[in-house]
C-alpha cells in the first residue's frame, strides 16, 4: 500500500496521465489511419444531422404540433437550468473558504434561517413557467381525433413478433413491413397486436402509440400525410419507422418503411398490388410449386395461398407469417433487417434465425440451391415498374 | 440461548440485532450488488459501442437490461438508503436502537436472500429479460415459458417484504423514539426524508406485492389476469405496476435529498435554509408521487383527459422539486464553502439532478412524450435523476459518514478523482443520449444498424462508461484501503451539527450513555457557539461500562425465518413438485416464527 499514500501520489498520478494521454493519440492515430478520421468524423455528424429516424424533423401537422410543444419547452427548462446554474456556480466561487484554512478557528457565516418572501417567489415562478408549457401541451392532446374522420384512409395496424402487417380494408390490401400512404391524406390507423405489446412510431410523422394485444384494446392515430413537394425520389419517399416497446429478443430487429406516394402513384400502387407473380420460365414454374410449402404460413395476393388464408381464418387459426404480395418491391427484407436481394432472401430462407434470432418461421435449410434460386425467382418480383 | 451467544466473530454478525451492524451489513451488501448492476452496464455499453455489435444476444441483452435496472433500483439505491437509515435513524434521534430490532435483523435476511434469489438466475442460466417493468404479457407464460422470469417475479417479491418490513419499523421508530425535546420540525431534515419515505413505502409497496402475486398466478397456475386470451388486460399491470413505481422513483431520490441537506448545511457552517418550507416540499413530493403514475403510459391510449390530468400532477412536481433546488443554493450562498469530497458530491448533485428534473417536466407533456418514450431520451432523463442524482448523493454520504462507521476517513486524494471520473464518465455517457433521444434510438435494442446516425454518440457514451468504470474501481480500493489506513477521525471529525457527532467513532454498541436533549434544530451545532458567538466546545457523550446498558439480545430466529421465506419463493421453480418445497419453507417459517415469540427479547 506503500504507493497510495499521498505523498507518493502525485508522481505516479502524473505518470498515469501521461500514460492515458500517450494510449488515447496512439488510438486515435491508429484509428484515423483505418478509418480516414476526418471524413469519418465528417460522415458522422452528417449522418447525425441526417438520422432517418429524426424526431425534430417533422413533416405532418401533427409532429410540427408536437415540434412546436417541445421548442417552447426546450426554451423554457433551458433558462430555467440558467437560472439554477448561474447562481450555483456564483455560489461555489464567491463564498468558498482558501484551502487549509482551520474552520474551527473562522467565525461562522451570519445563520440565516430562511427568507419567506424569497421562498414564495420561487415557488410562484416555476408555476408561471409552467403555464407557459401546459397550455400548448393540452391544446395538442385535445387535437388528435378518438374516431375516423369521415374521409380518412383507414389502415390496421398488427404488430407481430417481430414484424409488422398492414391492411388496407378499403382496397383489399395487406402489405408487410412496407406502409404506403397516400399524400396530402388523412389517415386513420387502427393499432392492435396479434401477440405483445409493441408500439407503432414514425418519428417524421408524428409520436407514437402502442399496439395492444386484445379484442377490445384498439388504439388509434391520426395524422395527414405530408405535402407531395416532401417527395424526392421516383417510386416514393421512405420514412423508417420502428418498434418503441420491448417485445422480446429480437425487439431491435422490428423496423418498418412508409413510402409517401403522391395520390396518382398510390392509386396504381392499389391496382397492382395484387397482382400474382408472373410464371414465364421453367425456374419460375418450379418456384410456384415449392411455394406451397409456404403457403401454410404465408400468402400471395391472387394466388390459391388466398383462398387457403380465408379457409384458415374462418377455422381460427390465422397464417403465422407475413403476407409475401408483391415482395420483390420491398426495399428491406426481415422488418428492415437487410436489404432485399436475392443473397439475403436465400440467406433468410434457409436460416432466419442467423438473421433474426428468436423468428419463429421454420429454417428451409434443406432445399437445394436450384430450389432456393426457383423460390426467389417467383417471389422476388415486382409490379413496381407499372407505377 | 439467546444471551451466551457470542460478542465478536462471524456469529455476532449472523446474529446481531444491533442497527449499526446492520447498516453496516446493508451497506456491503448493496455495494456488492453495485458491482453487479455495473458489469452489466459496461456489458450493454459494450454491445452498443458500435452498430450491428455481436458482442451478446439479442435475449442476453434484454437479460442485462432488466438486471442492470432492477439491482440498481432493488438491490443497489434502496438497500444503501437502507443502510442510512439504519445506521444514522437511532443516532440522529437520539434513540439506543430502532423501535423492533430483530424485524431489522429479520428485513436484511429477506433482503439479502431476495437478492441472492434474483441473481442465481446468471447462476441457472435463464435470465429475466422481460425488463425492470416487466410488461405482461411478455412476461407472461405463453411468450416467456422458462423461469427467467419467475426469478425476477419471486426475488422482487421477496426484496419487497423486507423494505415493507423496514419501513414499518422506521416509521415506528420515527414517530416513537426521538429524544427529549426533539420535536417534529426539530428533527435534522435526512429524518424527515426518511419518514416521508417509509410512508410511501408502506402505501405503495402492497400494490407491487397484489400485482407480483398475480403475476406469479398468472405463471404458475395459468390465472390470466393479464392474458387477453383469457380475457384479462395487459395494461391492468401496467397501472399496478406504475402506482407502485412512481413513488418508487421518489423512494429512490428523497434519502438521497436528505443526505444532501445535511452535507450541504455542514460544509458550508450554515443552517438549511428555509428547513420548513423543506419538509413541506418533501411531504408535497411524497403526496404528489401517488398522483401522476400514468405519466408512463401517455403512449397506451389513456385517452385525453387522463392525459391533461396526468401531465398537470406531473408538472406540480416541479413546484415543490424547484423551491427545494433554490432552498440548497441559498444554503451555499453566505456561507463558508469547504470542498471536501463528500462536498463536491452534494454540490454535483444540485447540477446533476436538476438537468434531470427539467428533461423530467419535458415529458410531463404527453406530445413531446409521444416522441421521447421508450426512446434514448428517457434513459439520459432518468440516469440524471437518478444516477447523476441519487447515486452522486449516496456517494456523498459514505464519504461524510464512513468515518463515523469506522473511525477513519476515506482517502480525500482518491475520493476526489473518482468524482471527476464520475463526473466526466457519468456526462460523457449520459449527455449525448439526449441526443439519441431526439434521433428517434428506442431503448432497449440489442442492436442499430450503421446509416442510422447513432454511431458516434453510441461511441461516447459506452467511452464515457469506462470513465465512469475507473472510479468505480477507485472507489472499492478506496474503501478497503481507508478501512484498514484511513487517517483517523475524532467523534466530531467534521465540525457537525447532529446528534450522531456527539457519539465517539465508530459509536459504542448502546449509542448514548446519556440520554440526549435538545432544543432546537440543529442542537449540537448552535451549542458550539457562546451567546456572543465565540467558540465553545460543547460536551460530547461519554462512555460507560456496556454492561451496565440494556441492549436487545442477540438472535437467531430472524436468519432462520427469513430462510423458510426463501425457500417457500423458490417452490414454484419446480414446477408440481416445488410446492413441498413451498410448504416445507412455510414449516421453516412457522418454526422461525415461534422460536422468536418465545425467545427473551
Amino acid at each position: 500500500m506503500e504507493i497510495l499514500k499521498k505523498s507518493t501520489w502525485r508522481d505516479p498520478l502524473q505518470r498515469l496521465g501521461l500514460g492515458w494521454m500517450a494510449f488515447s493519440t496512439s488510438v486515435f492515430a491508429e484509428g484515423s489511419k483505418q478509418a480516414k478520421a476526418f471524413d469519418e468524423v465528417e460522415y458522422q455528424l452528417r449522418a447525425t444531422l441526417e438520422s432517418p429516424m429524426n424526431t425534430i424533423a417533422g413533416l405532418t401537422e401533427w409532429a410540427r404540433g408536437i415540434n412546436h410543444v417541445y421548442g417552447i419547452t426546450t426554451l423554457v427548462v433551458t433558462l430555467v437550468f440558467l437560472a439554477v446554474s448561474i447562481p450555483l456556480i456564483m455560489a461555489i466561487v464567491k463564498f468558498r473558504v482558501p484551502e487549509g484554512t482551520d474552520l474551527k478557528q473562522l467565525k461562522p457565516p451570519k445563520q440565516v434561517h430562511g427568507n419567506v418572501q424569497l421562498e414564495f417567489v420561487w415557488a410562484v415562478i416555476p408555476v408561471i413557467l409552467l403555464l407557459f408549457i401546459a397550455v400548448p401541451t393540452w391544446e395538442a392532446i385535445f387535437e388528435q381525433p378518438e374516431e375516423a374522420p369521415e374521409d380518412a384512409l383507414v389502415v390496421k395496424v398488427i404488430g407481430h413478433q417481430w414484424w409488422w402487417e398492414f391492411q388496407y380494408p378499403k382496397y383489399g390490401i395487406t402489405t408487410a413491413n412496407e406502409l404506403h400512404l397516400p399524400a396530402e391524406t388523412p389517415v386513420f390507423f387502427e393499432l392492435t397486436s396479434a401477440d405483445v405489446i409493441h408500439s407503432f412510431w414514425i418519428p417524421k410523422m408524428g409520436g407514437k402509440k402502442d399496439c395492444l394485444p386484445g379484442k377490445d384494446a384498439m388504439n388509434s392515430m391520426f395524422f395527414v400525410t405530408p405535402a407531395a413537394s416532401e417527395i424526392k425520389t421516383l417510386g416514393g419517399e421512405y420514412f423508417q419507422g420502428q418498434c418503441a416497446e420491448l417485445c422480446g429478443s429480437s425487439h431491435a430487429l422490428m423496423r418498418f418503411d412508409t413510402v409517401l406516394h403522391t395520390r396518382e402513384e398510390f392509386g396504381r400502387w392499389t391496382q397492382v398490388h395484387n397482382q400474382p407473380p408472373q410464371v414465364t420460365s421453367a425456374l419460375q414454374e418450379k418456384g410456384q410449386e415449392l411455394f406451397a410449402q409456404c403457403a401454410v404460413c404465408h400468402t400471395l395476393a391472387g394466388t390459391p395461398s388466398e383462398e387457403q388464408e380465408k379457409s384458415m381464418l374462418a377455422l381460427g387459426t390465422p397464417k403465422q407469417g407475413p403476407n409475401l404480395s408483391n415482395l420483390g418491391s420491398r426495399k428491406m427484407l426481415g422488418a428492415g433487417t437487410r436489404w432485399n436481394n436475392q443473397r439475403n432472401f436465400i440467406e433468410w430462407v434457409k436460416n432466419p434465425q442467423s438473421i433474426k434470432p428468436g423468428a419463429t418461421m421454420t429454417a428451409f435449410g434443406h432445399l437445394s440451391e436450384e430450389e432456393l434460386l426457383a423460390l426467389s425467382a417467383y417471389l422476388m418480383q415486382s409490379t413496381v415498374k407499372k407505377i | 440461548m439467546a444471551k451466551n451467544l457470542p460478542q465478536t466473530g462471524i456469529i455476532s454478525w449472523i446474529t446481531t440485532v444491533d442497527h449499526k451492524r446492520i447498516g453496516i451489513m446493508y451497506a456491503v451488501t448493496a455495494l456488492f450488488f453495485l458491482l453487479f448492476g455495473g458489469i452489466e452496464a459496461i456489458l450493454m455499453r459494450t454491445q452498443l459501442m458500435v452498430p450491428n455489435n455481436d458482442f451478446v444476444t439479442g435475449s442476453t441483452f434484454n437479460g442485462l437490461v432488466t438486471l442492470h435496472g432492477t439491482t440498481m433500483i432493488f438491490l443497489f439505491v434502496m438497500p444503501l438508503s437502507a443502510a442510512f437509515f439504519n445506521y444514522l435513524t437511532p443516532l440522529m434521534i437520539g434513540a439506543p436502537d430502532v423501535a423492533y430490532p430483530r424485524m431489522n435483523a429479520l428485513s436484511y435476511w429477506i433482503f439479502l436472500f431476495g437478492g441472492l434469489l434474483l441473481n442465481f438466475s446468471f447462476v441457472a442460466g435463464m435470465l429475466p429479460d422481460g425488463g425492470w417493468f416487466n410488461y405482461a404479457n411478455l412476461s407472461g407464460p405463453k411468450y416467456s415459458p422458462t423461469h427467467g422470469i419467475d426469478f425476477w417475479v419471486l426475488g422482487v417479491q421477496v426484496v419487497g417484504l423486507a423494505s415493507l418490513i423496514a419501513a414499518i419499523n422506521f416509521f415506528v421508530t420515527i414517530l416513537n423514539m426521538r429524544c427529549k425535546g426533539m420535536t417534529l420540525l426539530k428533527m435534522p431534515i435526512f429524518i424527515w426524508t426518511t419518514l416521508v419515505t417509509q410512508v410511501l413505502l408502506i402505501l405503495s409497496l402492497p400494490v407491487i406485492t397484489v400485482a407480483l402475486v398475480m403475476m406469479s398466478f398468472d405463471r404458475s397456475f395459468g390465472t390470466g389476469f393479464f392474458d387477453p386470451e383469457m380475457g384479462g388486460q395487459v395494461i391492468m399491470w401496467q397501472h399496478l405496476f406504475w402506482i407502485f413505481g412512481h413513488p418508487e422513483v421518489y423512494i429512490l431520490i428523497l434519502p438521497a435529498m436528505g443526505i444532501v441537506s445535511e452535507i450541504l448545511a455542514t460544509f458550508s457552517r450554515k443552517p438549511l435554509f428555509g428547513y420548513s418550507v423543506m419538509v413541506y416540499s418533501t411531504c408535497a413530493i411524497g403526496f404528489l408521487g401517488f398522483a401522476v403514475w400514468a405519466h408512463h403510459m401517455f403512449t397506451t391510449g389513456l385517452g385525453p383527459w387522463a392525459q391533461a390530468l396526468f401531465s398537470a400532477g406531473t408538472m406540480l412536481i416541479a413546484v415543490p422539486t424547484g423551491v427545494k433546488i433554490f432552498n440548497w443554493i441559498s444554503t451555499l450562498w453566505g456561507g463558508q464553502i469547504s470542498f471536501t469530497t463528500p462536498m463536491l458530491f452534494a454540490v454535483s448533485f444540485i447540477a446533476m439532478f436538476t438537468m434531470g428534473g427539467l428533461s423530467g417536466v419535458m415529458h410531463s407533456s404527453p406530445p413531446i412524450d409521444y416522441q421521447h418514450q421508450d426512446s434514448y431520451f428517457v434513459v439520459a432523463h432518468f440516469h440524471y435523476v437518478l444516477y447523476g442524482g441519487a447515486v452522486m448523493a449516496l456517494f456523498g454520504g459514505i464519504f461524510y459518514w464512513f468515518p463515523k462507521v469506522t473511525g477513519r476517513f476515506m482517502d480525500e486524494t482518491m475520493g476526489k478523482i473518482q468524482f471527476w471520473l464520475y463526473m466526466v464518465g457519468f456526462n460523457l455517457t449520459f449527455f449525448p443520449m439526449h441526443f439519441l433521444g431526439i434521433q428517434g434510438m428506442p431503448r432497449r435494442i440489442y442492436t442499430y444498424a450503421g446509416d442510422q446516425g447513432w454511431n458516434l454518440w453510441n461511441l461516447m457514451a459506452t467511452m464515457g462508461a469506462y470513465i465512469t468504470a475507473l472510479g468505480g474501481v477507485l472507489f472499492f480500493v478506496n474503501l478497503i484501503y481507508s478501512c484498514f489506513n484511513g487517517k483517523r477521525a475524532g467523534a466530531d471529525c467534521w465540525d457537525g451539527r447532529t446528534l450522531e457527532w456527539t457519539l465517539a467513532s465508530p459509536p459504542p454498541e448502546y449509542n448514548f450513555a446519556v440520554d440526549p436533549e435538545v432544543t432546537q434544530l440543529d442542537d449540537f451545532w448552535v451549542r458550539k457557539f457562546d451567546a456572543t458567538g465565540n467558540r465553545v466546545e460543547p460536551a460530547l457523550q461519554p462512555e460507560i461500562d456496556p454492561a451496565t446498558k440494556h441492549l436487545p439480545n442477540p438472535s437467531f430466529w430472524p436468519l432462520v425465518l427469513a430462510f423458510g421465506i426463501l425457500l417457500l419463493a423458490c417452490g414454484p421453480f419446480f414446477d408440481a413438485k416445488g410446492i413441498w418445497l413451498s410448504v416445507f419453507g412455510l414449516g421453516v417459517m412457522l418454526l422461525g416464527t415461534y422460536g422468536w415469540s418465545y425467545e427473551e427479547a
